[in-house]
């Protein structure tokens, strides 16, 4: 059975008049005489969303995304289109919109949750359960501008998530916060769906879009290029985004170890190499997901080569998160590795064995990468499917290859 | 439409009482919490005003009050036209900056956006009827008070209506035209001084030049402050402005504050 939408958007456009000047707006409010230029923030955007989905809203900076959250939340008007959202919305489209800085965390829950429309008496009940969630402690009674940003955006995703409404709208909150933290808004977002509760976000992390949502919107400078699956929109926006060099949020979280070479990456105008496919498999050639520690691993990326005379390095990386690198391996530390050039239109396979993987535990990403000759302009990166340590005896955060001997003299 | 707005603008603070009651307690306790004087700067700007204002215009220039309201000090005469005046100044200096302030607020939370005025209007009100009712307590000491006093909350009720109808229409006006901000301050000087605060109206020679003061509503205001405290009477010429003019200004204010609310997003 199909349930009802929660939220229907049609035709929907917006712009925004540009005045040159301001006193523009006023000859034209009275002259009746237009004084703007006309920019086109959304245009032509039409998607519903059914109760208990939740739906991911990507693109680069500038395309729209928060201004179609605010227009789904209400603070801004459409300029011509109709949208109807049936439910209780609570939104954090900035974090901590409404606290007041002078008075501490208790207090601005009170006032927070009576802009979103709670009772003071569900408030005393939620309270303590706030207070819990954000893990404040003591900080609680401590005046709001006290706060680190991190202990800010916890507070106001506590009481948004806590008020329990219909729909939930959430703009880039998650990227900020700790890891700890992040973990538990995913946990509190899950359980969200499981409610059969409606959420509409946007995000730069692909991975939470992934996760979290059933369908995505990728939109391009107001339009929207895909709506659909959101694994597949990911996919391709991904690939959009690798192809056109398009500065997105992992390209500029490339690991720190190689942070500095990626300066002017953006400078770059001819695309000199594409990463075609990259994948982490067993010794035989299987692809893995599950990675057995000590086992053995090899990562192969497929790099097109789009100019002629290339030449270059090539990096792999196990990444905890886009930020967080946890191992790096690169070419131009070794001798005797074919490094070009390379003629337009070869196809190139690398491939890197990692003997006794030493990760005991969590989750990671493999990030491939090529640079130039010098090492210092970083082409091309691109991250690989999740994969998970398969669960194992010990404690501790790594694992080493290992033999014991007791002896009896 | 019409009939909406104006229904959803009148029923604001009751319908999102929560809300209304809130903001108020936050921006009232607010005023004191960051600075260490707190309350005591409540109740020392208008005494200092009010010391100034009695050396100034009682003792340099020996102004006396007009002769039709007894053998009253100079000083008492003042202060009951000047308390309400503050409320009413209070409020409307700080209407520009009402909406602009709570900009993060408007653009990133969906709420009723009506109470930014009203809870920006009730505020000064509540600060400064408490100031006028502690000075109404000392006059019962002296022996002024009549049952017409009665008459006191409800014209000071109407006050409130006239002046939360302009700060609705300033605080919204001034989102679009910044310039209302410096144009504010000096119509509020300048309406000080046309208002009979610090002088009687009687000093006034020409007739018909008092009669032009009946445009203005807090001259009938404050004469009918005057009257009733200080003789027990209120002349009719004065009901018969600020009753109509109030509801007038909080209902045509509230109009047009909801009329243009929804474009605040854009433009903040």
């Amino acid at each position: 059975m199909s349930k009802l939408p929660r939220i229907t958007v049609e035709n929907l456009n917006k712009e925004y008049r540009i005045y040159e000047r301001p006193q523009d707006r006023l000859i034209e409010l009275i002259s009746r005489k237009p004084k703007h230029s006309l920019f086109n923030v959304l245009t032509d955007i039409s998607f519903a969303v059914a109760e208990g989905k939740s739906l991911g809203i990507i693109g680069n900076n500038g395309a729209g995304k928060s201004t179609l959250l605010k227009i789904l939340v209400g603070t801004l008007q459409p300029t011509t289109g109709n949208i109807t959202v049936q439910g209780q919305v609570a939104a954090l489209l900035e974090l901590g919109a409404g606290f007041h800085p002078e008075f501490s965390g208790r207090r601005n829950i009170f006032l927070n949750a009576a802009l979103l429309g709670v009772s003071d008496e569900n408030i005393a009940e939620m309270e303590k359960g706030i207070i819990e969630f954000s893990g404040l402690g003591d900080f609680i009674d401590r005046p709001v501008k006290t706060y680190s940003s991190g202990m800010y955006v916890r507070l106001a995703f506590s009481i948004a998530t806590m008020v329990q409404p219909d729909i939930l709208v959430i703009d880039e909150a998650l990227s900020v916060g700790d890891m700890a933290f992040q973990k538990k808004c995913v946990q509190r977002m899950n359980k969200f769906r499981d409610d059969e509760k409606t959420m509409v976000f946007c995000s730069h992390s692909m991975f939470h879009i992934q996760e979290l949502c059933d369908t995505a919107i990728w939109l391009h400078e107001g339009r929207i290029i895909e709506i659909g699956d959101s694994d597949k929109v990911v996919a391709d926006y991904e690939d959009f985004c690798n192809s056109s060099k398009s500065y997105n949020n992992i390209r500029e979280d490339v690991p720190e170890g190689i942070e500095n070479r990626k300066q002017s990456a953006q400078e770059t105008e001819v695309q000199d190499c594409k990463i075609n496919t990259i994948s982490v498999q067993t010794l035989d050639g299987e692809e893995v997901t599950k990675v057995v520690p000590l086992s053995t691993l090899v990562l192969k990326m497929e790099v097109e080569v789009l100019v002629d005379n290339m030449e270059g390095h090539f990096g792999f990386a196990f990444m905890r998160s886009s930020e967080e690198p946890l191992a790096t391996f690169l070419t131009q530390n070794f001798e005797g590795i074919n490094r070009g050039p390379f003629q337009k239109g070869e196809i190139l396979s690398i491939t890197l064995v990692v003997d006794s993987v030493a990760m005991r535990i969590g989750e990671f990403y493999v990030l491939g990468g090529l640079a130039d000759k010098s090492g210092l302009l970083w082409y091309e990166s691109k991250f690989s499917k999740q994969l998970t340590v398969a669960t194992n005896k010990g404690v501790g955060a790594i694992i080493m290859k290992s033999a014991w001997t007791v002896e009896q003299n | 439409m019409f009939f909406n707005l104006i229904r959803e603008w009148l029923q604001a603070p009751f319908v999102n009482y929560r809300l209304f009651h809130n903001f108020t307690r936050q921006d009232f306790f607010s005023q004191f919490t960051a600075s260490m004087g707190g309350v005591l700067w409540l109740f020392l700007t208008p005494i200092v005003h009010l010391v100034i204002y009695s050396f100034v215009f009682s003792y340099i220039f020996k102004m006396r009050a007009p002769p039709e309201f007894g053998e009253i000090n100079f000083v008492i005469f003042l202060m009951i036209g000047y308390l309400p005046w503050f409320a009413f100044a209070d409020a409307f200096g700080r209407a520009p900056n009402l909406v602009i302030e709570k900009a993060p607020l408007i653009t990133k939370v969906v709420f009723p956006v009506q109470i930014i005025p009203i809870t920006g209007t009730v505020i000064p009100y509540l600060t400064h009827v408490i100031g006028f009712t502690i000075f109404l307590v000392y006059l019962t000491f002296k022996g002024y008070l009549s049952v017409s006093w009665i008459l006191l909350p409800f014209i000071f009720g109407l006050q409130f209506l006239f002046t939360l109808g302009l700060v609705a229409v300033i605080s919204a006006l001034c989102v679009f035209l910044r310039d209302l901000q410096q144009m504010i301050a000096l119509m509020l000087t300048i309406w000080f001084f046309l208002t009979p605060i610090i002088y009687p109206i009687s000093l006034i020679q020409s007739e018909s030049v008092q009669r032009l003061f009946l445009l203005n509503p807090m001259h009938s205001f404050i004469s009918a402050y005057r009257e009733i405290i200080l003789l027990g009477t209120v002349s009719p010429v004065h009901l018969m402005i600020i009753v109509p003019i109030s509801i007038i200004s909080y209902v045509s204010g509230g109009w047009l504050f909801m009329r243009i609310k929804h474009a605040f997003g854009d433009v903040l």
